[in-house]
């Protein structure tokens, strides 16, 4: 399994850095970000809203936070519907899969460089916010937020290989990624506490697994919460992993299935 | 290792809402091979392709029942036990080297990365594949130069069931000959079935050969 996971990211690796603009406007893209931040963080300062309270921090360093960390999340969500896409157009999947490759280690590899990038990101905006920004943590609870943080990976890679489920049938055309694209970072308190939203769009929110992940992130990293003040999130971000994964396994080996009965697997 | 195919049905079915039809390629294809060169000859659309990728577990079958060494095979089984060598060479990464994509495809295969190499530069060597081509970005191959790379991911994985489909597609005569002196070295132990619409290299290749018709096998020569 791990010289799989080895031979994707080496194959990733060398076709990202071929195209070597596309490679260094990627990395550019990470800095520039940074200064997205920054300039909120000018214009915000250290204000306080109501809302931030029951986090106990300013809006910058909620959003900073929440920003790196969905950022990181987000990539199981749309890494997998996006690499397959890519595997059909180059005219590689179907000779990826007239290999004896199972689906559990072929989901394990497809998208190991894009969580590998999204790793790197991560370290630059952790060392960003600390040095440029000189955001501290002094109350985290890191093994809290470190289970948070797997808990909530787990579960959005499971949503990205059931948004992948519909590029194998459909090939374009995706109302799951479109909902994720959509309403995720509007809905899942990645910008601001969902307590600001209406109370209609707080009972969507609440069907969201990101809404969970982040409000549990920022109180284990800025309260200090650990899992019995988080019992709640935890549970549910525990309880859809539950639900998501199994069935994400399930759905994306059905509809490679059905692309072997259709003859679609060469389609795009 | 013997292979037995009886009343292999595929069918296609039109895309939804188009208004077609559903395309019947395999309409009940029967047959026998064991080891050695079996040929499958038919005129184009008569199911060649669909046969083959039907063998290599790369499509489900409809009906019918495949054998592989006496035992029922599904199409997990036999993307195990077969390696399949499309007609078309270009299902490459473009922007890897050649070795680079032999040696992707070998891991897919359960390959380390050395004797992906390793059988890769042998096979380089049968097929009249330079070095430097095997370093060079895929993309800027010739038609015939992927044709070879094309055909080392399939020997490379020195499977039990050996599909060509069109393997000497694009290849100058030295190639030729040294794919036909290849095929005929791994045929003593490997169940190779190819096809052509070259009726000289099927039949230096293959000891025997059968014709497809409308998906069904429809003739054999000795």
């Amino acid at each position: 399994m791990i010289r799989l996971i080895a031979a994707f990211i080496r194959r990733d690796f060398l076709s990202e850095k071929s195209y070597r603009l596309s490679f260094a406007l990627g990395a550019l893209a990470t800095l520039a970000n940074l200064a997205v931040f920054y300039y909120i963080g000018s214009l915000f300062g250290g204000q306080l809203a109501p809302e931030l309270e029951p986090f106990g921090t300013d809006y910058f360093t909620y959003v900073f936070t929440a920003l790196a960390f969905f950022g990181y999340i987000g990539t199981g969500a749309g890494s997998y519907a996006g690499r397959l896409r890519q595997e059909q157009t180059q005219g590689t999947l179907e000779a990826a899969l007239s290999t004896p490759l199972g689906i559990l280690p072929l989901l394990a590899a497809m998208s190991a460089w894009n969580f590998l990038f999204a790793t790197f990101e991560l370290l630059v905006y952790a060392l960003a916010g600390a040095v440029v920004f000189g955001i501290r943590f002094p109350a985290a609870n890191w093994p809290a937020a470190l289970l948070v943080f797997a808990l909530s990976a787990a579960c959005f890679a499971a949503l990205g290989i059931i948004s992948a489920c519909f590029v194998m049938l459909f090939k374009r055309g995706n109302p799951l990624a479109w909902v994720l694209n959509n309403f995720e970072g509007l809905l899942g308190g990645v910008y601001f506490p969902v307590a600001a939203l209406p109370w209609w769009l707080l009972a969507v929110s609440n069907l969201l697994p990101v809404t969970y992940a982040v409000r549990a992130f920022q109180l284990a990293l800025n309260r200090g919460a650990g899992p019995a003040e988080m019992k709640g999130d935890l549970l549910a971000l525990a309880a859809f992993n539950l639900v998501l994964l199994p069935a994400a396994v399930w759905l994306f080996g059905l509809s490679v299935r059905r692309s072997r009965r259709t003859g679609t697997l060469g389609e795009y | 290792m013997k292979l037995e195919v009886r009343g292999l049905v595929k069918i296609f079915p039109a895309p939804p809402f188009s208004g077609g039809a559903p395309l019947r390629a395999l309409a009940g294809a029967s047959l026998e091979a064991g080891t050695g060169v079996t040929g499958v000859g038919g005129a184009n659309g008569s199911g060649k392709t669909t046969l083959f990728k039907t063998l290599a577990g790369v499509l489900e079958a409809d009906g019918g029942e495949i054998r592989a060494g006496g035992e029922p095979a599904d199409s997990a089984r036999l993307r195990e036990l077969a390696a399949y060598c499309p007609p078309n060479p270009r299902s490459f990464y473009f922007r890897l080297s050649a070795a680079e994509n032999l040696r992707f495809f070998g891991a897919l295969a359960g390959l380390t990365a050395a004797q992906a190499l390793d059988r890769a530069l042998h096979l380089a060597d049968r097929l009249k594949l330079s070095r430097p081509d095997l370093e060079r970005r895929f993309d800027r191959l010739s038609e015939g130069t992927m044709q070879k790379v094309s055909l080392i991911r399939a020997f490379s994985r020195r499977p039990p069931i050996l599909l060509l489909d069109e393997p000497f597609h694009g290849l100058d005569g030295l190639a030729c000959t040294g794919l036909l002196e290849l095929i005929a070295e791994v045929s003593r132990a490997t169940t190779v079935l190819l096809t052509s619409h070259s009726r000289e290299l099927m039949a230096s290749a293959a000891h025997r050969s059968l014709r497809l018709d409308a998906g069904r096998i429809a003739g054999e020569r000795a």
